[in-house]
């Protein structure tokens, strides 16, 4: 009896420590989390890009396709893992920090990078 | 008295992920449980056998979200055993370093949710505000909180950095460890649910394969660790109780987090020491391995995984089977819910720690 008491109390003393605390929560669409330099988020390609399809090799969902003129990365199959950027050769993919990618549109899902092009043609 | 079929879950929310109990009950008593799992089947084993090895390593992360880290490792360690690849001294206490904090992460969980299964809500926060100091820093150094895809073959991504933060997560565990021992251990209430509930006795725990914590916990010293050559120089004692029951299971996990936290200091002491890394990275287009039968396993925070695969010298293998602990913890559920009453089945279900992707893969 005295037992329980005597532990209620404790777990009591316990809680309402927390009560004057700051709150470890984020109030989130208005304060939003910051992510640091290495963060996984939407890829980005570069015009470092030669084309050598490494990381298309490389993705294990098949989210990118490389074409004539344009480099393509299917966001609705990628799943963020990292494997372009680390074995690109040119450092010519890089995930940035942008995190909420959520659309209502099916097409802006699909990220559209124009690399080479007419320049690379004339050479 | 008439007998009752019940249906646990496959939503109900204390299974902690898609799993289904089919109880036969009389009154309140158990009479038979029959585990119905496959709700969560990814064919993690069938994919494998078409995607190259480098494309089929990041998935294995999320054979168990919760220590992905560990099935990482255990695919890097087997395919660098095929291919003869050293890694360096620094690399493995990256890669220790991380796992122990892997498996601090992964209990500290289990903490919040066993407690949350027996109605207890405050220390299911405190233990989530601590495990989001580690995942914080997993995001840090790999990129992303769960999926991490730290470890490559020969190697890992990129060096460490920021050390001041995990020595800030080891003082933060030394502080709170203690409070939530305060707030738990000896709590009546708690100990009501938990003593003398979940009898899981030596021989039956062997006879069933559990391996791990829930094996420790009922008096038999075995801990894969010790045998491991990845912890080779890392000095630890594997937390053995006599208990048998629920509540030796939960102080057993506690016991660990400290342990744990002994040998990521131990790891830490090293890398301040160290220099530069180094690795020995492969050309990831142009894995094969050898023709054979390759095997390693790792002592995961739920017991034994370990990875086989077989080689025909292709680009993917010809078959890799893996071993999760959990799977055994299901099937262990048929014995040890036999008797028991239906309100103690949530605690101890819960008190073996199943995590459902792993079940299934």
């Amino acid at each position: 009896m005295f037992k329980s008491i005597k532990y209620t109390l404790l777990s009591m003393f316990i809680v309402f420590k927390h009560l004057f605390k700051r709150p470890v929560t984020l109030e989130y669409p208005e304060k939003k989390n910051l992510v640091n330099e290495y963060f996984r988020g939407k890829p980005v390609v570069n015009s470092n890009c030669i084309k050598c399809g490494i990381c298309m090799r490389v993705c294990p969902s098949g989210a990118i396709k490389i074409d004539e003129n344009s480099f393509k990365i299917d966001l609705k199959k990628c799943i963020f893992c990292g494997n372009c950027t680390f074995y690109c050769i040119k450092d010519a993919i890089k995930m940035s920090e942008a995190y909420e990618l959520a659309s209502s549109e099916k097409e802006s899902l699909e990220l559209i990078y124009k690399i080479g092009g007419e320049n690379e043609r004339n050479i | 008295m008439t007998k009752l079929k019940l249906n646990l879950g496959p939503q109900h929310p204390s299974t902690h992920g898609v799993l289904r109990l089919i109880l036969e009950l009389e009154g309140e008593k158990i009479l038979s449980c029959e585990p119905d799992v496959g709700y969560l089947h990814r064919g993690m084993e069938k994919m494998a056998e078409r995607l190259s090895y480098v494309q089929y390593l990041p998935l294995v992360d999320r054979i168990d979200y919760l220590a992905g880290f560990f099935y990482s490792e255990l695919m890097c360690r087997t395919v660098e055993k095929a291919l003869n690849l050293e890694i360096s001294d620094k690399v493995r206490a990256i890669r220790v370093m991380m796992l122990e904090l892997n498996r601090i992460a992964s209990h500290l969980l289990w903490i919040g949710a066993f407690l949350m299964d027996l109605g207890a809500t405050s220390p299911f926060f405190y233990a989530f505000r601590e495990r989001e100091m580690i995942l914080k820093y997993f995001e840090k150094v790999t990129g992303q909180r769960m999926m991490n895809n730290y470890f490559v073959f020969g190697g890992v991504r990129r060096d460490i950095f920021d050390l001041e933060d995990v020595e800030n997560i080891l003082a933060t565990l030394e502080k709170k460890v203690p409070d939530y021992e305060k707030l738990i251990t000896e709590n009546p209430i708690f100990l009501q649910r938990t003593r003398g509930k979940g009898i899981l006795l030596k021989e039956v725990a062997l006879n069933s394969s559990i391996t791990g914590v829930n094996l420790r916990a009922s008096g038999f010293d075995l801990d894969f660790r010790k045998r491991d050559k990845l912890y080779c120089g890392f000095y630890f004692e594997p937390v053995v109780l006599e208990g048998t029951d629920a509540w030796s299971r939960y102080k057993a996990r506690v016991l660990e987090i400290i342990e744990s936290s002994n040998i990521v200091r131990q790891a830490l002491e090293y890398l301040k020491k160290e220099g530069e890394l180094n690795q020995s990275l492969i050309n990831p287009l142009n894995i094969k391995l050898p023709e054979g039968e390759y095997y390693s396993e790792i002592e995961a925070p739920r017991g034994l995984a370990s990875l086989y695969i077989k080689s025909t010298n292709e680009k993917t293998p010809y078959r890799l089977k893996w071993r999760t602990p959990s799977f055994y913890a299901v099937n262990l559920l048929r014995k040890i819910l036999v008797g028991e009453y239906l309100n103690d089945a949530i605690a101890i279900a819960g008190s073996l720690d199943i995590i459902l992707p792993e079940v299934d893969k």
